[in-house]
């Protein structure tokens, strides 16, 4: 599953064409939704987008409660100012590197995938970073990039998620000397790096998908019914899980039946532990 | 993605000599500057295993402290004051069992560069008498000498200094990056051997134990003081089998009388660690054997002492009792 934060609707619209994302009819945020896909518009600073990226992480992935699925990433997408041209405008660049400004605190998402990209560092802004700021001396730049939204984005995914699982693709739609903010421009800037981003959002699903268990799911049904029907403990519970594992990794087989635990009915806690005690030492020893 | 395909740097550590050796070697990594290595280095919910496939290098300065007094665990070999220091953390190699996959909170390389920083230390520890000093538990520096010299920086300044010994433990075969060294009586080089079938299946990316026997062969054929480490012994199916004819292949190659000491070590680990690891790693069954919980919350099998018995036993057909330890 991939999610995509983007602080405005023009940002968002040429992803939503382009994956088929439909509108969900959350209350609180212009949320989109496709196959593997959901997209939400934060509005624009690092605290909406903070929010919406915890919103998003804790609510719709259920992270919040159960820790989740973990087969996801997140990824925040927009249009920057660029402190020097050393790009052309519309270029797309990865960021390694996010400064929140007011805080100086610095993050790092993990790179860990070969992509089209280049790589740049990006410093987050409360206020709009203008040429004259830099030139004045108002403000000394400290990244190749300025937004206003990464390092509260960064800082909400990674509370959720692992370093690898969070991306910042911000392409450049300045030198930090635009007048008039016009929307069509925006769309334009993120519309043409849509060939490269599908690219990079197979890599990303690629490195992120969950290995397997060794356990199959039929495996795991009835071990499930096994805790149930003994009443085992919540320690017992992870004991079992583990002894089971230990065995097919150690004997390559499959479980060997467990039915008949399945099928007892535990009247005192004292049965239910001589029960699994048995069931440890036939998957340990065996 | 490929290995060091990124680099990152504290600013203070850039002008050291060893960081400028390394960017040169990795001219086309990318580099990032950082404050601390801890940002990197320390970040929540890391993972380790796919770090691994794409490891990167972080270089820093390394505050005080730099010796660390010697984990209980650890064999000392009958040696006084026992430390050790980490100039680098974390390893090239991929044992399924590494215990640093429990220790560190990334699978990233760190540098030391202030390598002096850490002679310094040992200098002044030197002043207060003899030590015992093992500077390659947290990584392996010969595997990593190509990357950055610090076997051959430690041998050297440990042939200067009187009253310390050193050993030196690795998995490397790479002895060709220091053959060109005197040997100097301080430094023990302390080979972890496994059997072939062992090292294949549990130690991934080490060299074959063939290749490390060569190695061993070179180094006392040169003239150094080589210590053998039979640690972990590895539960495995028909384990007195294989174990016993490793012991063989070993010293059919290996001149047990110019053997300086060994140790023999039964896979344990620390519970937590142990907890930590066989939680990150079901894609091995190196934890599958039954193990216990020791006094002190340190995890082996349940029949560690009938291994290491069955171990000590046939080591002491080649060597001397009292060059056997633990
Ligand atoms: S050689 Fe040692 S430090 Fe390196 S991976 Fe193996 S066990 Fe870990």
């Amino acid at each position: 599953m991939i999610y995509i934060v983007t602080a405005l609707p023009c940002e968002a619209s040429p992803i939503v064409r382009k994956y088929g994302l439909k509108r969900d009819s959350c209350r609180h945020f212009p949320l989109y939704r496709g196959d593997g896909m959901c997209l939400i518009v934060s509005g624009v600073g690092k605290m909406s987008a903070a929010i919406a990226t915890a919103y998003l992480l804790a609510y719709d992935t259920g992270l919040g409660q159960t820790g989740g699925e973990k087969g996801l990433a997140i990824i925040n997408i927009g249009v920057c100012g660029a402190f020097h041209q050393r790009y052309p405008i519309g270029t797309p660049l990865l960021v390694n590197k996010v400064i929140d400004h007011e805080t100086g605190n610095q993050y790092f998402p993990d790179i860990l995938i070969e992509h089209p990209f280049e790589e740049g560092s990006l410093e987050t802004y409360n206020h709009v970073v203008r040429q004259e700021d830099v030139l004045s001396g108002r403000v000394e730049p400290q990244a190749d990039l300025a937004d206003m939204e990464a390092s509260g984005f960064f800082q909400a995914a990674s509370r959720f998620l692992s370093p690898h699982q969070i991306y910042i693709i911000k392409v450049i739609g300045d030198y930090l000397d635009v007048v008039d903010f016009d929307r069509q421009r925006v769309a334009h800037c993120i519309s043409g790096i849509m060939g490269l981003l599908d690219g990079f959002i197979k890599g990303v699903e690629g490195l992120c998908r969950v290995e397997g268990d060794v356990l199959t799911p039929d495996e795991r049904q009835q071990l499930e019914k096994v805790k149930k029907s003994l009443r085992l403990t919540v320690t017992q519970s992870h004991q079992l899980m583990d002894a089971a594992r230990r065995y097919k990794l150690r004997t390559g087989r499959q479980l060997p039946d467990l039915t008949e635990f399945t099928q007892t009915q535990i009247k005192v806690k004292a049965e239910g532990k001589k029960a699994f005690e048995r069931i440890r030492r036939l998957l340990l020893y065996e | 993605m490929s290995k060091f395909s990124h680099i990152y740097i504290e600013e203070r550590a850039t002008n050291y000599p060893v960081a400028q050796q390394v960017l040169k070697r990795f001219s086309d990594s990318k580099r990032v500057i950082i404050r601390h290595y801890k940002d990197v280095f320390n970040r929540p919910h890391q993972d380790f295993r796919r770090q691994k496939a794409s490891t990167k290098l972080i270089l820093a300065v390394k505050p005080e402290p730099f010796l660390y007094p010697g984990p209980e665990v650890c064999e000392s070999f009958g040696n006084q004051n026992f430390y050790y220091t980490s100039p680098i953390l974390n390893c090239i190699y991929d044992c399924h069992y590494c215990y640093l996959q429990g220790l560190y909170p990334s699978a990233n390389i760190v540098i030391f560069v202030n390598i002096e920083d850490f002679f310094g230390a040992v200098d002044r520890q030197l002043e207060g008498g003899t030590l015992y000093l093992c500077p390659s538990y947290d990584t392996d520096l010969l595997a990593l000498e190509g990357i950055v010299p610090y076997a051959s920086r430690w041998i050297e300044f440990a042939g200067t200094r009187q009253g310390l010994r050193m050993e030196l433990r690795t998995k490397s075969a790479n002895y060709g990056a220091i053959a060109h060294l005197k040997p100097v009586e301080q430094v023990i080089l302390a080979w972890s051997l496994s059997p072939g079938e062992v090292a294949q299946r549990y130690e991934r990316l080490a060299p074959t134990l063939k290749a490390r026997l060569s190695a061993i062969k070179a180094a006392l054929q040169d003239g150094w003081q080589v210590r053998l480490c039979f640690e972990p012994l590895l539960k495995v199916d028909n384990w007195q089998q294989i174990y016993g004819k490793f012991l063989d292949e070993v010293f059919s190659i290996v001149p047990a009388e110019r053997v300086f000491d060994a140790n023999i070590g039964v896979f344990r680990m620390n519970k937590e660690q142990f907890k930590r690891i066989s939680r990150l790693r079901s894609d091995t069954d190196v934890f599958a054997f039954p193990t216990v919980c020791r006094e002190g919350g340190v995890v082996t099998y349940e029949d560690e002492e009938e291994m290491r018995e069955f171990f000590y036993r046939h080591l002491s057909r080649y060597l001397p009792q009292e060059r056997i330890y633990g």
